[in-house]
C-alpha cells in the first residue's frame, strides 16, 4: 500500500469520523467542532490529489478552504451563543422547533 | 305550404308571449293573444283539413331531420290524415272554446297570464302529439302534455293538497310512459323506424316478423292507461280536479286524457297483429268503466262526479279498440269532448255562481235561477246518457254493437259495457237532481252571491252543448272507414242490431227514472238506500280502497327502500363511509409520517448520510 | 531497526503522524467535556499541519496552524470557556436513537469509499510525487490564474463582517 491511498483513506476516515460526530454527539459546540473535522479530511484529501498531478489548483483550494472556514467559525459561535442565551443549554434536544 | 308545422306552433308562440310578457299585458291584452292564437290554429285547421278532403290524400311536411345513422333517420315530420284530421279539428276547436270560457271563469286571478300561457303549451304539445308522423315526435308531445298537466294541475301550488295532485299525476304518467318507451326502444330495434306510416304498412304486409308485436302492443297499452286513466294508472285523474275548472275540461275530459285511445288508434295494424293483447285492452277497459261508474254514484263533489264519468267513458273507447272498431272508438272520442267539456264548463259555471261551493250536497234547486247552465247541463246529461238523438246516443250504441257483435267481442263485454251505461245514466241522472232539482241546500252566503255566468262564458256553454246534441250526425265512423276499417259483423248477428239499440235506450230511460224516484223530492228515499247497505255504502264511497292499497303496497316499500337501503345504507355508509374512511386513512398516515420531521437535526443529518450511502451503492453497482 | 527506521523516516513519520490525526478523531467522538474535545481537534489539526509539511506543501502547512489551529480553534477554546454549562448534554452524550444507524451508515460509507480505492490498481493512480509547492509559485498561480476566486473571497469576507455587525447589532436590541 503506497502513500497515496494511505493518505486518501486517512481522510475518508477522517471524514466519516466527523459526520458520526455531527449525528451522534448532543453538544451544540461539540457539532460544530465536528463539522471542522469533516472539513479538515476534505482538505487532506485535496492535497493529495494536488500533489499526485502536480497541480497548483488543489493548494489554492485548501487555502480558500481556511478563509471560509474561518469566517464561517466566526459567525457561527456566536450564533449559537446568541441561540444558548434563548434555551439556557447547549443540548440539541431542546432545538426541535421544526417539529412536524 | 307549411300549414301543420304553423297549426303546432301558433299555441307556442302564445306561451311564449304570455309567459314572457304576460305582465306587461295585463288581463286583456293576455286575453286577446291567449285565443286569438289558437283560434287561429283553428282556421289553419280547416284550412289543412279542406286540402285532405280536395286531394284524397294525407297532408305531409317535413320540418326537421333530427338525427341520421346511416339508412335510418329520425324525423320531425307533421302528418294530417283522416285520423290526425278529425283530433285536431276537435283539439283546436273544443281547445278554442275552452280559452275564450277561461277568460270569464279566470278573471280576477293573480296569475291570470301565467294561467294561458300554460295552457297555450298544453295546446302546442298536444298538436304536436296528434300531427306527428312518427312515434317520437307523439312521444315528445305525449310528455309535454303531461308536463302542461302537471303545472296546470297544481297552478294554485300554494296550497300543498293541490300541489301534491300535481306531482301524483307526473309520476303516474311517468310510469306508463316508462312502458311506452319500452315498446319504442323493441320497435325500433326491430324494425329500424318509429315512421307511423311506415309502421302501419310493414306489420299489414306481414313483413314484420321480426317484430314483437305482442311486446309493443302491451307496453304501449301500459302507456296508454297511463294517460287515458285506465287500470292500473287511474288513480291521478280524481285528484287532478284540483286544478282550474276549464282545466279538467280541457284537458282532462276532451283532449289528454283522449292522447291513449289515439295512440292504439294510431297503430290499427300492431293491435290487429296481437289478438290477445286486443283482449287485453277490451278487458281493461270494460273492468275500468264499471268499476269508475260503481265509484261515481256515491261521489259528493260534483267534479270529482264528472271525473270518474271520464274514466268510465274512456273505459267504453278502450272496450271499442279492443274489439277493433277503431273508427268507434275515435267518433266517441268526438263526442265525448263534446259534452264532457259541456258537463265541466257547465260544472264550472255552477261553481261560479256558488262563489266556489263545490258539494252537492249544498246545492238544489237552481234550475229556475241559473237557468242557461242548467238548459245546456241537461243536454249534455242526457247526451252522455246516450238518449236519442243526441251525439252520445249514436257513439255509445256503436260501441255496445260492436262488444257484442265483432269477431274479437263477447257478450260478457257487452253486459259489463251495458251495465256502466245503466250507471252512467244513473248517476249523470243522480247529479243533475242534486244540483239543479228539490228544495234549495244552500249556504247563505252561496244563496246571497247567486248569479248567472257572464256571457263569456255561458255562450261558449251554448256551444258545446249544440254540438252535444247535433254532433252525432257527423258521419265520422264513415269517413274514417277508409283508414281504419271497421271489424266484419258475422252473418248470424246482423238482425241484432236495432233490438240491442232499443235495449241500450232502456238502459238509458231505466237510469234516469231510478234516479228521478230516489233523489227527486226530497232525497230521502237515496239516504234510506244507503242506510240499508252500509257496509258496501262505505266501501264505494273509499274508492274500494284502491289509493290506500298503492299506498301500502308501492309507496311504504319503496319509502322504505329509498330510506333504509339507499339513504343510509347506501349514501351514508358505502359512499360517505368509504369517502371519510379515504379522508382518514390519509389523515392517519399522514399523522405518522410527519414524525420524520421531528425537529431534530441530528435525524436530518442521518437521513442525509443514508441517502448518500444508498446513492454510493448505487454508482458502485452501475458505474 | 534505527537504521530501517532513518531509512524510511518520510512513511513512519507519515504512519505516527496518521496514527496521531485518527486518534484524535476518534477521540473527539469518545470524550465527554467539550474542552477536552477542543484539545483532540487541536492535535489533529496539528498532526495534519505535520503531514502537510511531509507532503510537501509547507505553506498550506503553515497556515494550517496559523489559521485552524492559531484563529479557529483559539476562539472555539475562548467560546467552550465562556458557555462551559453543566448541562443536559453532559450526561447524555449521545443521541442513542441515532447511535447504531449512524454508526452502521458511516460504517458503510468507509467501506464503500475505501474499496473504491484499494479496487483501483495503485499503479494507475500514479504515485505521489515530493516535489515541493514553493510559496512564490504558489503566489504566482494564485494571482494569476486564480484571481477571481481571490476577488471572491475577499467579498466573503466583507460579508463576514457585515455579518457580524448585525449579529452584535440585533443581540444589543435585544437586550436593551
Amino acid at each position: 500500500m503506497d502513500r497515496l491511498s494511505l493518505l486518501l483513506m486517512l481522510a475518508m476516515a477522517l471524514f466519516v469520523l466527523g459526520l458520526l460526530g455531527v449525528i451522534v454527539r448532543r453538544n451544540l459546540l461539540v457539532m460544530l467542532m465536528c463539522m471542522e473535522l469533516m472539513m479538515n479530511g476534505v482538505n487532506l484529501s485535496l492535497v493529495t490529489f494536488a500533489q499526485q498531478h502536480a497541480e497548483p489548483a488543489g493548494a489554492v483550494l485548501v487555502f480558500l478552504i481556511f478563509v471560509v472556514a474561518a469566517a464561517e467559525i466566526a459567525l457561527a459561535i456566536p450564533i449559537v451563543l446568541l441561540l444558548s442565551r434563548r434555551r439556557h443549554t447547549l443540548d440539541v434536544g431542546a432545538y426541535s422547533e421544526l417539529k412536524g | 305550404m307549411h300549414t301543420l308545422a304553423l297549426i303546432v306552433l301558433a299555441p307556442l308562440a302564445g306561451f311564449l308571449i304570455n309567459g314572457l310578457l304576460g305582465r306587461r299585458l295585463g288581463e286583456r291584452g293576455v286575453a286577446i293573444v291567449g285565443c286569438a292564437l289558437p283560434l287561429a290554429a283553428f282556421v289553419l285547421t280547416l284550412q289543412a283539413f279542406a286540402s285532405l278532403l280536395a286531394s284524397g290524400a294525407p297532408v305531409q311536411e317535413v320540418a326537421y331531420t333530427w338525427a341520421q345513422f346511416g339508412a335510418r333517420k329520425l324525423e320531425i315530420a307533421f302528418y294530417l290524415d283522416r285520423l290526425s284530421g278529425v283530433m285536431t279539428l276537435v283539439v283546436t276547436g273544443v281547445g278554442t272554446a275552452i280559452h275564450v270560457y277561461s277568460v270569464g271563469y279566470m278573471k280576477g286571478d293573480e296569475s291570470y297570464a301565467r294561467y294561458f300561457a300554460y295552457l297555450n303549451l298544453f295546446l302546442f304539445f298536444m298538436l304536436l302529439l296528434v300531427l306527428g308522423r312518427s312515434l317520437l315526435v307523439l312521444f315528445v308531445g305525449w310528455e309535454g302534455v303531461g308536463l302542461a298537466s302537471y303545472l296546470l294541475i297544481g297552478f294554485w301550488f300554494s296550497d300543498p293538497e293541490k300541489a301534491a295532485a300535481g306531482k301524483k299525476a307526473f309520476i303516474a304518467n311517468r310510469i306508463g310512459d316508462a312502458a311506452f318507451l319500452i315498446g319504442m326502444f323493441a320497435l325500433w330495434a326491430t324494425l329500424g323506424t318509429l315512421d307511423l306510416p311506415t309502421i302501419n304498412e310493414t306489420l299489414a304486409r306481414g313483413v314484420g316478423a321480426a317484430v314483437p308485436v305482442g311486446l309493443v302492443a302491451l307496453m304501449l297499452l301500459i302507456g296508454a292507461t297511463g294517460k287515458s286513466a285506465q287500470i292500473p294508472l287511474y288513480v291521478w285523474l280524481p285528484d287532478a280536479m284540483a286544478g282550474p275548472t276549464p282545466v279538467s275540461a280541457l284537458i282532462h275530459a276532451a283532449t289528454m286524457v283522449t292522447a291513449g285511445v289515439y295512440l292504439i288508434a294510431r297503430l290499427p295494424a300492431l293491435y290487429l297483429a296481437a289478438p290477445d293483447v286486443a283482449l287485453l285492452v277490451s278487458a281493461v277497459g270494460a273492468a275500468t268503466a264499471l268499476l269508475a261508474a260503481t265509484i261515481a254514484v256515491v261521489q259528493t263533489d260534483i267534479k270529482k262526479v264528472l271525473a270518474y264519468s271520464t274514466i268510465s267513458q274512456l273505459g267504453l273507447m278502450f272496450v271499442a279498440l279492443g274489439v277493433g272498431a277503431y273508427a268507434v272508438a275515435v267518433f266517441h272520442v268526438v263526442t265525448h269532448a263534446f259534452f264532457k267539456a259541456c258537463l265541466f264548463l257547465g260544472a264550472g259555471s255552477v261553481i261560479h255562481a256558488l262563489s266556489g261551493e263545490q258539494d252537492i250536497r249544498r246545492m238544489g234547486g237552481l234550475a229556475r235561477r241559473i237557468p242557461i247552465t242548467f238548459a245546456t247541463f241537461a243536454i249534455a246529461t242526457a247526451a252522455i246518457a246516450g238518449l236519442p238523438p243526441l251525439a252520445g246516443f249514436f257513439s255509445k250504441d256503436e260501441i255496445l254493437w260492436f262488444a257484442a257483435a265483432s269477431p274479437h267481442g263477447s257478450w260478457l263485454l257487452w253486459a259489463v259495457a251495458s251495465l256502466a251505461s245503466l250507471l252512467t245514466a244513473f248517476y249523470m241522472f243522480r247529479l243533475l237532481w242534486l244540483v239543479f232539482f228539490g228544495s234549495s241546500r244552500l249556504t247563505h252566503e252561496a244563496e246571497h252571491h247567486l248569479h248567472e255566468s257572464p256571457w263569456i262564458m255561458t255562450g261558449v256553454l251554448v256551444l258545446l252543448a249544440a254540438l252535444s246534441a247535433v254532433g252525432g250526425f257527423f258521419p265520422i265512423p264513415h269517413f274514417l272507414e277508409a283508414q281504419l276499417p271497421l271489424p266484419e259483423v258475422p252473418q248470424r248477428l246482423a238482425h241484432l242490431q236495432w233490438p240491442l239499440i232499443g235495449v241500450a235506450v232502456a238502459l238509458a230511460l231505466a237510469g234516469l227514472a231510478a234516479a228521478a224516484w230516489l233523489y227527486g223530492g226530497d232525497g230521502r228515499r237515496a239516504q234510506g238506500m244507503a242506510a240499508h247497505f252500509p257496509a258496501a255504502h262505505r266501501l264505494v264511497s273509499a274508492k274500494f280502497y284502491i289509493d290506500e292499497i298503492y299506498q301500502a303496497l308501492l309507496m311504504k316499500p319503496l319509502l322504505w327502500i329509498s330510506d333504509w337501503v339507499f339513504l343510509r345504507l347506501g349514501d351514508r355508509l358505502l359512499i360517505d363511509g368509504s369517502l371519510d374512511g379515504l379522508a382518514g386513512l390519509a389523515r392517519r398516515s399522514a399523522g405518522r409520517l410527519s414524525r420524520v420531521q421531528s425537529g431534530n437535526l441530528q435525524w436530518y443529518v442521518l437521513f442525509a448520510l443514508a441517502g448518500i450511502v444508498g446513492a454510493l451503492l448505487w454508482i458502485w453497482r452501475h458505474v | 531497526m534505527m537504521d530501517a527506521l532513518l531509512l524510511h523516516l518520510d512513511d513512519a513519520l507519515l504512519a505516527f503522524f496518521g496514527l496521531g490525526a485518527l486518534t484524535g478523531g476518534v477521540l473527539m467522538l469518545v470524550l465527554r467535556e467539550p474542552m477536552r474535545v477542543a484539545m483532540a481537534l487541536v492535535s489533529t489539526m496539528v498532526f495534519l499541519g505535520g503531514i502537510y509539511g511531509l507532503v510537501g506543501v509547507h505553506f498550506i502547512a503553515a497556515f494550517q496552524v496559523l489559521i485552524y489551529v492559531g484563529a479557529v480553534m483559539v476562539f472555539m477554546v475562548y467560546v467552550i470557556m465562556l458557555l462551559d454549562k453543566r448541562d443536559s448534554s453532559m450526561r447524555r452524550r449521545y443521541t442513542r436513537a441515532t447511535v447504531a444507524l449512524g454508526a452502521v451508515a458511516a460504517a458503510g460509507v468507509l467501506l464503500l469509499g475505501l474499496t473504491a480505492v484499494v479496487a483501483r490498481a495503485p499503479a494507475a493512480m500514479g504515485k505521489l510525487r515530493s516535489t515541493s509547492f514553493s510559496l512564490q509559485d504558489f503566489a504566482t498561480a494564485f494571482l494569476r490564474e486564480y484571481w477571481l476566486q481571490f476577488e471572491l473571497t475577499s467579498v466573503l469576507l466583507l460579508a463576514a463582517v457585515v455579518a457580524a455587525i448585525a449579529l452584535m447589532k440585533g443581540s444589543g436590541e435585544s437586550r436593551g
